[in-house]
């Protein structure tokens, strides 16, 4: 019944995509018989996003920490693979990732509605951290790290991302003062 | 006296280690858990896995079902999460009435509330889908957020215990 249902929509979904845009020649398919969501026809894309370039100097950080928190420590574990490996992938260098202990949460609450004072019960929420720490990134790759790994958050999964920014020095300090007073305090 | 007790106490902890120290069992009215719990019957009554489980094994043998960033620790939201879900809950039950075969996940996964509902086959699938259709919509205005509903079909209720 599942699979029914699965192939009458997936049937739908070709239909629609084979009205819009036929072309015979692309129509050949060389797959086996079952029908697979597959784009065979020509689909006009949209143009490619221009890479935009401006004059203002990237964002240097010194360091970008991402902490997650669940109740689950398989999903956080599964998630930590996934966020180090998109890291490698992406060529950032990864400074450390840890696990802090975990919080928990306690209540102590009468078991019944109206007496029974001498009967409570006890309930706990876990939660579990991950931190993963990167070091020397730029603003535009850490724009892209965190939106691919906000884009894949498991549900039940709190994110916190801590920046630390290098910048430059004002001009009104660089100089320091004591250098400019030796040539008039001569007495 | 001394003696005596003496000679108690070692009675009691010679039973004490042999194993056969008996003793009056009470337990109060309150004592025994009976939260999400349903107690062994005859063996007529069909049970799902969801129902056999007892709350303690959530974790172990069961999972969540509904997820939420509410309850983490500095995490807000969790009362309007649970009004919300104890709604949809009733509500999909109301809309698919004697179609559900068991409870709803609900998941939240940034903006969007996913529920996923395993269903018995009872209406025309074309009725499904205006239902399906319907709740998305429905549900998508109430709570200003998109809805997805995903759907597992099965025959007939999967039984896991008879209690």
């Amino acid at each position: 019944m599942a699979a029914s249902m699965a192939s009458v929509r997936t049937v739908r979904v070709l239909s629609k995509i084979f009205h819009g845009h036929f072309t015979p020649a692309t129509a050949v398919q060389h797959h086996t018989a079952c029908p697979r969501l597959v784009h065979t026809a020509s689909v006009s894309s949209p143009p490619s996003p221009a890479i935009i370039e401006s004059e203002e100097p990237d964002a240097l950080y010194q360091r970008l920490s991402v902490q997650v928190k669940g109740h689950d420590r398989a999903v956080l574990d599964s998630y930590e693979f996934f966020a180090t490996l998109a890291a490698k992938e992406l060529g950032l260098s990864l400074e450390k990732v840890f696990e802090p202990p975990k919080h928990i949460d306690k209540l102590t609450l009468l078991k019944s509605v109206h007496i029974f004072k001498k009967h409570r019960v006890q309930y706990e929420m876990r939660t579990h951290y991950r931190c993963i720490q990167i070091s020397r990134i730029t603003g535009s790759s850490a724009r892209v790290y965190l939106e691919y790994i906000q884009r894949n958050l498991p549900e039940g999964v709190a994110m916190e991302v801590t920046k630390t920014a290098i910048e430059k020095i004002p001009e009104h300090i660089q100089k320091p003062l004591w250098d400019e007073n030796k040539l008039d305090a001569s007495g | 006296m001394a003696a005596s007790l003496i000679r108690q106490t070692k009675l009691l902890s010679v039973f004490s280690s042999a194993g056969c120290f008996r003793s009056i069992h009470c337990t109060a009215v309150c004592l025994k858990n009976r939260a999400a719990r349903i107690r062994v019957g005859k063996g007529d009554r069909p049970l799902t896995y969801e129902q056999a489980h007892h709350p303690h094994h959530i974790g172990h043998r069961k999972g969540w079902l509904s997820q939420h960033t509410g309850n983490l620790h500095a995490e807000g939201g969790a009362a309007e999460r649970v009004l919300e879900d104890v709604f949809i809950r009733r509500f999909i039950f109301g809309t698919f009435h004697s179609c559900l075969a068991d409870e709803l996940i609900i998941k939240r996964r940034g903006n969007v509330l996913i529920i996923c509902a395993v269903m018995i086959q009872k209406l025309l699938p074309s009725k499904f889908y205006f239902l399906l259709g319907y709740t998305e919509e429905l549900l998508s205005h109430f709570y200003k957020c998109p809805v997805k509903i995903e759907l597992q079909l099965v025959d007939e209720k999967v039984v896991y215990k008879y209690l």
